[in-house]
């Protein structure tokens, strides 16, 4: 089985007069995927969706070759999820509210028990894991949400924002903990989350969502997007009238707080359009550095410069 | 090398479909209680009530103890001696108190930690997240009525060398607490399901249980009718008792009624604690 999810003409809408998941068709193979949007582009209701949380108003769907709709329950039993709000139970330590979860997910109490010790070792909660849950800092909850995620070794990993509210440090240990289990041909991962390095960091894949809709899916590092050349320019002189005209050629441009112009020029073009311009419109090229298309400039591409998010 | 070192590596076990999912939560559940603030003094007075019937019914089998006799008459009747022992007023208060210390948090904590997709995002269905929260409830209630009254029917035996022994008897010594314990484990989750705020669910279940019975005694001698004692919990769990063991009752309106109620607001709970749950569910996921 090649396609762990697939889904087919998926909406939803929490209010009557907004779809928040609008006509989604996507196909998930194995390996690690990020699930890439701005704030409220319907990554986590799309995610809620594929764990069963949430009823599709219209559409298809399979998680693992079992419908989302019909059987939950052997979706649930095969998935892991890390959920991105704050809902560890107060008044357990963490083996106790590990194993707890690995129970419900029907593992025997005993290996349960064993397993917890295991992955809160995993995750770098060793000394703290007769702790409270309480007690802990964001960055432990995230760690500890993680390990309750992995107590029963699902097939398949759901992770919504895991390195939310983590230090640096902390964070770059949760990226290499993904990174680590990602590596396990048995587990496949989907990352949701709006931090580019972390999914550039971790996913093999990425899946880029806009106001409810997937505007992009591609593998994250051989830019099958390289439809661009990226340039990194600086000008001067009558700078709009250039910036029109490269916009009317289908160029995406973002600008930095120093003047800097990232132009993305699609494939077919040759740089020296840019020059051509600004001589046209009379505007001097001053600085001019071809530079790497990243993940960055997909979802600029993707979900348009100007977007309001 | 440290499990660390070694990377992520997978259980090798198998994941079972269990037959009851509510179980690890009942389980969870019990050990949680017992390990509360108070618990242990709690159970150990809700168990007075049994040491005062069995000291009862131990007198009233020995002859020497003449002088009591008419303080302990009324256990001439099985009926009502179990009827009492089952539905007496600090047993009951003892249960409702329970039910405040150790069932108000019990759907409240988990809409307060906002720990739905934990739960729900495993094997389990809304019935069994609820099954498990009922039988932590259900456990020690039954805990501290069913098994003394099993016990007391023991030692009747045994001092007497008697006992009622008619089907209904029977039925009503099940069937009594039970019932009891269904209907007070109704009432605390409900109102545990109604906000993310135990201090609030505390308040709530003090009123319900302890204020609601001199409200309808009051309503009751102001206008004259036996009928409001049926909107106390006490007098509702008394008269269903009396009714089961078909004893004297309490109170002047058929004790059916209180059968009814209790089975009718039972069910009706657990229909609207599985909405509800549903609804709490999709506001968690919704980030409202």
């Amino acid at each position: 089985m090649d396609t762990l999810i697939e889904l087919k003409n998926i909406d939803f809408s929490y209010s009557k007069d907004k779809k928040t998941i609008d006509n989604v068709n996507l196909g998930i193979g194995k390996g690690v995927f990020g699930l890439l949007g701005p704030n409220g582009a319907g990554k986590t209701t799309l995610m809620k969706i594929l764990l069963g949380f949430l009823t599709p108003s219209s559409g298809y769907g399979r998680v693992l070759g079992f419908d989302i709709m019909k059987d939950r329950k052997e979706v649930r039993k095969r998935i892991g999820y890390m959920p991105e709000s704050d809902c560890l139970m107060p008044g357990m330590d963490a083996v106790t509210l590990t194993s707890y979860l690995g129970e419900l997910s029907g593992m025997p109490r005993q290996e349960a028990m064993k397993r917890a010790h295991e992955v809160l070792y995993y995750v770098g909660l060793e000394e703290s894991r007769y702790r409270q849950v309480e007690t802990y800092s964001t960055g432990m909850k995230q760690r500890l949400k993680l390990a309750q995620a992995l107590i029963h070794d699902p097939k398949l990993l759901f992770l919504d924002e895991p390195s939310s509210g983590m230090d640096p440090k902390g964070r770059t240990e949760m990226l290499e903990l993904i990174k680590d289990i990602g590596k396990k041909e048995s587990m496949n991962i989907i990352i949701s989350s709006h931090l580019l390095p972390d999914i550039e960091a971790t996913c093999r894949h990425v899946i880029i969502m806009d106001k409810g809709k997937i505007v992009s899916q591609q593998e994250v590092h051989s830019q099958g997007i390289e439809r661009f050349n990226r340039f990194e320019i600086r000008i001067k002189g009558n700078t709009d009238s250039f910036l029109e005209r490269l916009k009317a050629l289908d160029c995406q441009i973002s600008t930095d707080d120093r003047e800097l112009h990232s132009i993305l020029i699609p494939k077919d073009q040759s740089s020296r359009i840019l020059f051509k311009i600004a001589m046209e419109t009379g505007a001097q090229i001053r600085h001019f550095v071809q530079s790497k298309a990243t993940l960055e400039d997909t979802f600029v591409n993707a979900i348009g410069v100007n977007h309001d998010n | 090398m440290t499990i660390r070192e070694k990377g992520y590596h997978q259980w090798e076990g198998e994941l079972q479909t269990p037959k009851t999912p509510w179980m690890p939560i009942f389980l969870s559940g019990i050990r949680m209680v017992f390990k509360r603030k108070f618990a242990k003094l709690l159970f150990i007075t809700s168990c007075l009530p049994f040491v005062f019937f069995l000291i009862v019914i131990y007198i009233s089998t020995r002859p020497e103890l003449e002088m009591f006799k008419d303080a302990v008459k009324f256990l001439t009747d099985d009926r009502m001696v179990f009827d009492s022992i089952m539905s007496n007023g600090p047993t009951i208060f003892l249960l409702m108190l329970m039910g405040i210390f150790f069932g108000s948090d019990l759907i409240s904590g988990d809409i307060q930690s906002r720990s739905f997709p934990l739960y729900f995002s495993r094997p389990l269905e809304r019935k069994d997240y609820l099954l498990g929260k009922y039988a932590i409830l259900m456990f020690y209630y039954l805990l501290f009525t069913l098994v003394p009254g099993l016990v007391l029917v023991l030692f009747k035996v045994i001092f007497t060398g008697k006992i009622l022994f008619t089907p209904r008897f029977i039925a009503a010594l099940i069937l009594t607490p039970v019932l009891t314990s269904i209907f007070l484990a109704s009432l605390t989750l409900v109102i545990s399901s109604l906000s993310g705020n135990s201090k609030y669910s505390r308040i709530m279940l003090i009123l319900l249980f302890y204020m609601a019975t001199p409200v309808t005694a009051i309503l009751s001698h102001a206008f004259s009718g036996q009928y409001f004692f049926l909107f106390g919990p006490t007098s509702t769990i008394k008269q269903m008792s009396s009714f089961l063991f078909d004893a004297k009752l309490a109170f002047k309106y058929p004790g059916w009624l209180s059968l009814a109620l209790i089975v009718l607001v039972s069910i009706g709970s657990y229909f609207f604690l599985h909405r509800r749950i549903g609804k709490l569910e999709a506001q968690i996921e919704s980030g409202n």
